[in-house]
C-alpha cells in the first residue's frame, strides 16, 4: 500500500457504506467521545490537573474554536491572527451580563454568540479588503486591543477581572458539578457537534463554493462574479459566532475570567490547532485541537521543560507533516502549493 | 504503509509508552507518609516567584523531617503558571485528590480565587504565602459571594489595603510638602494597591498627588513618556507599585534624567534584586515589606543554603511559616483535611519572625505589619515598622 | 491631558527616535526575510533576546563586568562596548541561521503551505524562549552600567544624553551598511533577484539555499545589532522581553511597507515617535491600542504600508 493515507482510507469507508451504514458510525464516534470522561483511570490520565476538567478546558473547547477558525483559515484562507478577540467578547459577556443581570448561561449564549458577531462584522468590513499577513497583523491587533480595554476599563473590573459568575442551571435534572465536569464536557461536544454539521451543510452549499473560490484565487473569483467581500464576512462572522460561543462556555466553566487569560498566545495556539491537525479538513482539525489542548497537561511530569518540548513537538510534527497530521484531499492540496508559489 | 505514516505511528506509539510509564507512581509505605501540596508559579514568566516559594516549602519540610524520624511529607508541585486560567485546569485535580491534606500557596490573588471553588468543595485547607488581595478574606467586598474564602482560605502575608497607607507613609516620611506621583504596572496586584496608596496619600498632611499617574504595561522597558509627566508635573516623590524588575529598570531611567525625587515601592519591588539591579540609581529608594529570611535569621539563612543549595528568595519566610502551620498539624496527628482545617482555625504559635501566627475568623492573620526599607549601599536596610 | 505633550515635546521626540532607531533594526530582521520568502519571521523577536544575552555574556564573561562594576572610559569602553555590539550580532546570526535552517529548510524544500511555515516558526520561537528562561531560572538578567549616561546637552528642554547620541548614530550607520549591502554587493542583488522572482532567480544560477540563509543572516545581524543598544540604553534583559518588542518593530515593518528596507527606517522611526507621543497624551496604557489603530488607518488608505512593498504584487 504505497499510496496508504489514513484520510482517504477513512473517506473511503464512508463513501462504500450506505445510509444505515452512515448512521451507525455516526453513532459510533459519537459515542465513543461521549465515553471519554470514563477513560480516566487508563493511561489517558492527567498528572496533576483533573482528567475531566482537562477535557472540557482545554481540549474540547480548544476543538470548538479550532473549528471556528478553520472556517476562517481553513475554508477561505484568511489569516486570522486575532481569534481570541471572539472568545474573549463571549466569555466578557456571560461575565458581565451574569454580574449585572440575573440570566443564565444559556439565555447569555445567544446574547454572546450575537456580540461577538457583531463584532466580526464591523472588524470585517474595513480590514478584510486586507490580504494575506496584513489581514494577519491587523486582526492581531484587533485581540489585543480588546485584551487591552478590558485590562483599562472599570466597568470589566480591570486586571482583577469578574469573578463568581454563575455555574449553568441544570439541564435534564442533572447539576452541573465542580468535581465531576462530566456534563460540561458534553455540552461543548453538543456544540462541537451542532458546529460540524453548519460547516458541513454550508461547505457543499453556495457559501462553500464561495470560499473555496476565494481561498484558491481571490482575483479569479472577484471575476467570475462572486462577491468576495460578502463571502469573506460572512466567513468571519461564522467564525467569531463560533469563537464567541467558546468564550460564553469557557466563562461558565471557569466562574473567574480576567484579560491575561485572552492573549495572543490564544490566538497562536488555537492557528497551531488547525495547522497541526490538517488544514481545512475538519477531522484533522478536531485531532489537532485534541491533541494540542490535552499535550501539555499530559507532560506535566516533565514540568519545567513542558512547552519546550511542546514548541519541539510543533516544529517536528510541521516538517514531517507539513500538511497536518489529517491532510486536506489531495487534489485541494495541489491547488494550494500551486498557489502558494505564484 | 507509508514510510511516514509508519514514522508518525511509531512517534505515537513510543509517546504512548512513555506516558503509560510515567502514569503510576510510588508510594513507599514503610514510614508514616502524607501529602501536602505547594501551588504557585513554576514555569512561565512567573516563575521565580513560585520556585522561591516552593524551596522555602521544601526547607521547611526538610527540617521537619529530620527533626522527625519515622515521617514523610511528599510535596506535589501543582504549577498554576500564575496564571487563572491555569489554576481553574489543575485545581479540580488537586482538590479531588484527597491524599493531599493541605496546600500551600496559592501564590497570586488571580489563580487563588480561580482555584477556590474547587478547594471548597473539597474542603481543602489553604494557606497562601503571597495572595494579598483584600476581597479575599473580606465578607464585605462586592465580590465577596465568589472571592471571600473562608472558611478554607488562610494567608501568613498582610494585606493591600494595610500596605497603601504603610507605603503613602512612608514614602513621604520627612519631605516638606510632598508632589507624589503614583503609577501602576497594570497587574491585578499593582492597579489595587494602587488605588489605597492614592486614597491613604489623602491623609497624609500636606501630600498632593501628582501629574494624574500613570499605567505602564509590565512588559515596558522605556520608561520615558512616564519620566516626561514625573518632569511636568514636579513631583519630588514617585511610588511604583508594581514589581521590582521593571522597578530597577524604571529607576535607572529615572535617575539618568537628572531627576532628584524619591523613589518608593511596595512589597513587589522589595527584594535583593532591585538594589542589585539598580545599581547606584537604586540608593535611597524607600520601599515597604516583610523582612526576608536572611534580614530575620542569618543562621537559618545559612542553614537554607546549605539544604536547598540556593539563596532564600522571596516570602521565603511567608512560605515556611505556611508549612510549618501543617507540618505541626501533622505531627499533632491531624491527617485529615477536616482535621487540619480546624488545626489551623486554632493555631497559634510563633513564626520563624518571631511574631505570633494567628488567624482571625476571615483567615487574616492579626499579627503582622510592614517595615520601611531604605536601599543603602546596595542593601536592603530595616527601618522599623510602619505604623 | 496634552499639557504633557506640549511642555516636554522635544524630550518626548528625542526618545521616541532613540527607540524608534531600535525598532528599525528589528524591523530589518523582519523585513529582509519577508522580502525573500513572503513570510513573517515569527521567531525574530526571539533572535532579538538571543541577541541580547550576546551583549550580556560579553561584558560579564570576556571583560568580568559583574552589577558592582565602575563604567568604562576611553579606549577600553570603545573596546568592550565593540565587542558586545560584535557578540550581539553573532548571537543573533547564528540563531537566526538556525532558525532558517530547523524551521524553514525542509519545508521550503517539499514547496509546502505557508501556514505550515508559520506554525514551524512558532514553534521554534517557543523553543528559543524557554531555552532562555530554563537558562536564566525564569529571573530578568541585569547588565552593569558600563557605558556612562552623560547629559551632553540640553536643547529646548530636551537631553541629549550619550547612550542616545550613539545609539542614534550607530544604528544609523548599521541600517546604512546593511542597506548599501543589498542595493549594491553581489549578494544583495542576488537576495533582490529572488525576492522578485524565485523562479527566474533559479534559472539565471543563484544559489536559493546561500541566498536565503544569507538573508536570514543579514536580518539576525541587524536584530542583534538592537539587541546590543538595547542592552547598553536599558541595562537590562528577560527571556519574554522578545514578545513586546517583536510586535513592535513587526507593525513598524508594516507601517513602513514589509520587504521595503526603506520603509523598515521610516516604520521604525514613525512607531517610536507613535508610541511615545501616545503614552504621554492618552497615558502608557493606551500605547497599544493607540498605534495598532494607526496600523489600520494606515493600511486602510495605502494597502501595502505608506512606502510600498518591494514587490507590487500582494501574494496571499
Amino acid at each position: 500500500m504505497k499510496n496508504f493515507n489514513l484520510r482517504d482510507f477513512g473517506a473511503g469507508i464512508w463513501e462504500r457504506s450506505n445510509r444505515y451504514q452512515r448512521i451507525a458510525i455516526v453513532l459510533l464516534v459519537i459515542t465513543l467521545a461521549a465515553l471519554l470522561p470514563f477513560a480516566g483511570a487508563s493511561f489517558l490520565a492527567t498528572p496533576v490537573a483533573a482528567y475531566d476538567a482537562v477535557l472540557v478546558y482545554p481540549v474540547a473547547i480548544f476543538v470548538l474554536m479550532s473549528l471556528g477558525l478553520n472556517i476562517v483559515v481553513g475554508k477561505s484562507g484568511m489569516l486570522d491572527l486575532g481569534y481570541v478577540a471572539f472568545f474573549a467578547i463571549g466569555a466578557y459577556t456571560n461575565g458581565l451580563l451574569s454580574m449585572h443581570t440575573g440570566l443564565n448561561t444559556w439565555e447569555i449564549m445567544p446574547i454572546g454568540i450575537g456580540a461577538a458577531m457583531f463584532a466580526g462584522v464591523l472588524l470585517g468590513i474595513p480590514t478584510l479588503r486586507l490580504r494575506g499577513d496584513y489581514l494577519a497583523i491587523v486582526t492581531l491587533g484587533f485581540g489585543e486591543i480588546i485584551r487591552i480595554v478590558a485590562l483599562n476599563v472599570s466597568w470589566t473590573n480591570g486586571p482583577n477581572g469578574i469573578s463568581g459568575i454563575q455555574m449553568p442551571p441544570p439541564i435534564l435534572g442533572k447539576e452541573f458539578a465542580l468535581d465531576d465536569q462530566k456534563l460540561f464536557f458534553w455540552v461543548v461536544l453538543v456544540m462541537i457537534l451542532l458546529t460540524i454539521w453548519m460547516i458541513r451543510r454550508l461547505t457543499v452549499r453556495r457559501p462553500g463554493r464561495a470560499w473555496e473560490a476565494i481561498r484558491q484565487d481571490e482575483d479569479a473569483a472577484e471575476l467570475m462574479g462572486v462577491p468576495t467581500l460578502k463571502y469573506k464576512i460572512w466567513s468571519f462572522t461564522l467564525g467569531a459566532a463560533i469563537g464567541g460561543a467558546a468564550g460564553v462556555l469557557y466563562a461558565a466553566k471557569n466562574l473567574f475570567i480576567s484579560p491575561e487569560m485572552f492573549t495572543l498566545n490564544v490566538s497562536i495556539l488555537i492557528l497551531a490547532c488547525v495547522v497541526f491537525g490538517g488544514i481545512g479538513n475538519i477531522w484533522g482539525v478536531i485531532l489537532g485541537g485534541a491533541i494540542l489542548g490535552y499535550l501539555p497537561d499530559r507532560i506535566r511530569f516533565i514540568s519545567d521543560a513542558r512547552l519546550l518540548v511542546f514548541g519541539l513537538v510543533l516544529v517536528v510534527v510541521m516538517n514531517f507533516r507539513p500538511d497536518g497530521l489529517l491532510p486536506r484531499k489531495k487534489r485541494e492540496k495541489a491547488l494550494i502549493k500551486k498557489g502558494a508559489n505564484a | 504503509m507509508n514510510k511516514k505514516i509508519k514514522a508518525s505511528a511509531a512517534i505515537v506509539a513510543a509517546i504512548a509508552l512513555s506516558f503509560g510509564a510515567f502514569a503510576t507512581t510510588s508510594a513507599s509505605a514503610a514510614t508514616k507518609t502524607f501529602t501536602l501540596a505547594y501551588q504557585g508559579p513554576l514555569s512561565g514568566g512567573e516563575a521565580s516567584t513560585g520556585i522561591d516559594e516552593q524551596n522555602g516549602v521544601k526547607y521547611a519540610i526538610k527540617v521537619f523531617e529530620a527533626a522527625n524520624p519515622g515521617y514523610k511529607i511528599n510535596l506535589v508541585s501543582v504549577d498554576d503558571e500564575g496564571d487563572p486560567a491555569v489554576a481553574s485546569k489543575v485545581a479540580p485535580g488537586v482538590g479531588t485528590n484527597t491524599k493531599i491534606i493541605g496546600l500551600i500557596g496559592p501564590a497570586y490573588s488571580g489563580a487563588t480565587i480561580a482555584s477556590l471553588p474547587y478547594y471548597k468543595a473539597g474542603n481543602l485547607t489553604v494557606i497562601s504565602p503571597s495572595a494579598t488581595r483584600v476581597s479575599l478574606t473580606d465578607p464585605k467586598s462586592p465580590t465577596a459571594k465568589s472571592d471571600y474564602g473562608r472558611p478554607i482560605f488562610h494567608r501568613v502575608v498582610a494585606t493591600d489595603d494595610k500596605q497603601g497607607p504603610a507605603l503613602a507613609k512612608f514614602a513621604t516620611d520627612g519631605v516638606t510638602s510632598p508632589k507624589v506621583f503614583v503609577f501602576d504596572d497594570q497587574s491585578s496586584y499593582a492597579v489595587p494597591l494602587r488605588g489605597y496608596v492614592e486614597a491613604a496619600l489623602k491623609n497624609v498632611k500636606g501630600a498632593t498627588v501628582v501629574g494624574g499617574g500613570d499605567s505602564v504595561p509590565n512588559t515596558t522597558t522605556d520608561f520615558s513618556p512616564t519620566i516626561a509627566k514625573i518632569k511636568s508635573s514636579g513631583a519630588n516623590v514617585v511610588i511604583y507599585t508594581g514589581y521590582y524588575s521593571q522597578a530597577a529598570v524604571f529607576v535607572k531611567q529615572l535617575r539618568d534624567s537628572g531627576s532628584t525625587a524619591v523613589f518608593a515601592g511596595g512589597d513587589g519591588v522589595f527584594n535583593q534584586q532591585f538594589a542589585v539591579l539598580a545599581g547606584k540609581s537604586g540608593e535611597g529608594a524607600k520601599l515597604t515589606g516583610v523582612a526576608g529570611l536572611a534580614d530575620v535569621d542569618a543562621k537559618i539563612e545559612a542553614d537554607f543554603k546549605a539544604k536547598i543549595g540556593v539563596s532564600s528568595g522571596v516570602y521565603a519566610v511567608e512560605s515556611i511559616d505556611a508549612a510549618n502551620i501543617f507540618l505541626s498539624g501533622i505531627k499533632a496527628g491531624k491527617t485529615t483535611r477536616a482535621a487540619i482545617n480546624k488545626w489551623v482555625k486554632s493555631y497559634n504559635f510563633k513564626g520563624i519572625a518571631g511574631a505570633n501566627i494567628k488567624f482571625n475568623q476571615h483567615g487574616d492573620i492579626s499579627e503582622g505589619g510592614f517595615a520601611g526599607f531604605l536601599v543603602t549601599g546596595g542593601k536592603l536596610v530595616n527601618k522599623g515598622p510602619v505604623a | 491631558m496634552f499639557t504633557v505633550f506640549i511642555d516636554q515635546f522635544w524630550q518626548l521626540t528625542v526618545s521616541g527616535i532613540a527607540l524608534g532607531f531600535i525598532y528599525v533594526l528589528i524591523a530589518l530582521g523582519y523585513t529582509m526575510v519577508y522580502g525573500v520568502l513572503r513570510m513573517i519571521n515569527f521567531a525574530n523577536s526571539e533572535i532579538f533576546m538571543w541577541g541580547t544575552f550576546g551583549a550580556i555574556v560579553a561584558s560579564r564573561d570576556l571583560f568580568g563586568y559583574n552589577q558592582t562594576s565602575e563604567p568604562a572610559h576611553g579606549a577600553k569602553l570603545a573596546l568592550v562596548l565593540f565587542v558586545q555590539l560584535f557578540a550581539s550580532m553573532a548571537f543573533a546570526g547564528l540563531t537566526a541561521v538556525t532558525v532558517e535552517f530547523v524551521a524553514y529548510r525542509r519545508l521550503r524544500a517539499k514547496g509546502t503551505n505557508r501556514l505550515a511555515t508559520l506554525i514551524s516558526a512558532i514553534g521554534m520561537s517557543m523553543v528559543l524562549s524557554e531555552v532562555m528562561r530554563l537558562l536564566t531560572a525564569s529571573r530578568p538578567v541585569g547588565s552593569p552600567r558600563i557605558l556612562e549616561k552623560v547629559i551632553l546637552v540640553e536643547v529646548w528642554g530636551a537631553q541629549i544624553r550619550l547612550d542616545t547620541l550613539i545609539t542614534i548614530v550607530a544604528a544609523g550607520a548599521i541600517f546604512i551598511i546593511l542597506e548599501r549591502f543589498v542595493k549594491l554587493s553581489r549578494m544583495g542583488k542576488a537576495i533582490r533577484a529572488v525576492s522578485m522572482n524565485e523562479d527566474a532567480a533559479k534559472l539565471m544560477g543563484i544559489n536559493l539555499n546561500r541566498v536565503i540563509t544569507t538573508t536570514f543572516l543579514v536580518g539576525g545581524l541587524a536584530t542583534g545589532a538592537a539587541g546590543f543598544f538595547y542592552v547598553t540604553v536599558y541595562e537590562y534583559t528577560k527571556f519574554n522581553i522578545g514578545f513586546t518588542m517583536g510586535l513592535a518593530a513587526f507593525t513598524a515593518a508594516v507601517i513602513g511597507g514589509i520587504g521595503n528596507i526603506r520603509g523598515a527606517f521610516f516604520g521604525g522611526v514613525a512607531l517610536g515617535l507613535a508610541e511615545v507621543y501616545a503614552s504621554a497624551i492618552l497615558g502608557t496604557q493606551w500605547k497599544s491600542v493607540t498605534i495598532f489603530i494607526v496600523l489600520v488607518l494606515v493600511l486602510l488608505f495605502k494597502p501595502s504600508g505608506l512606502f510600498g512593498e518591494a514587490v507590487t504584487q500582494t501574494r496571499a
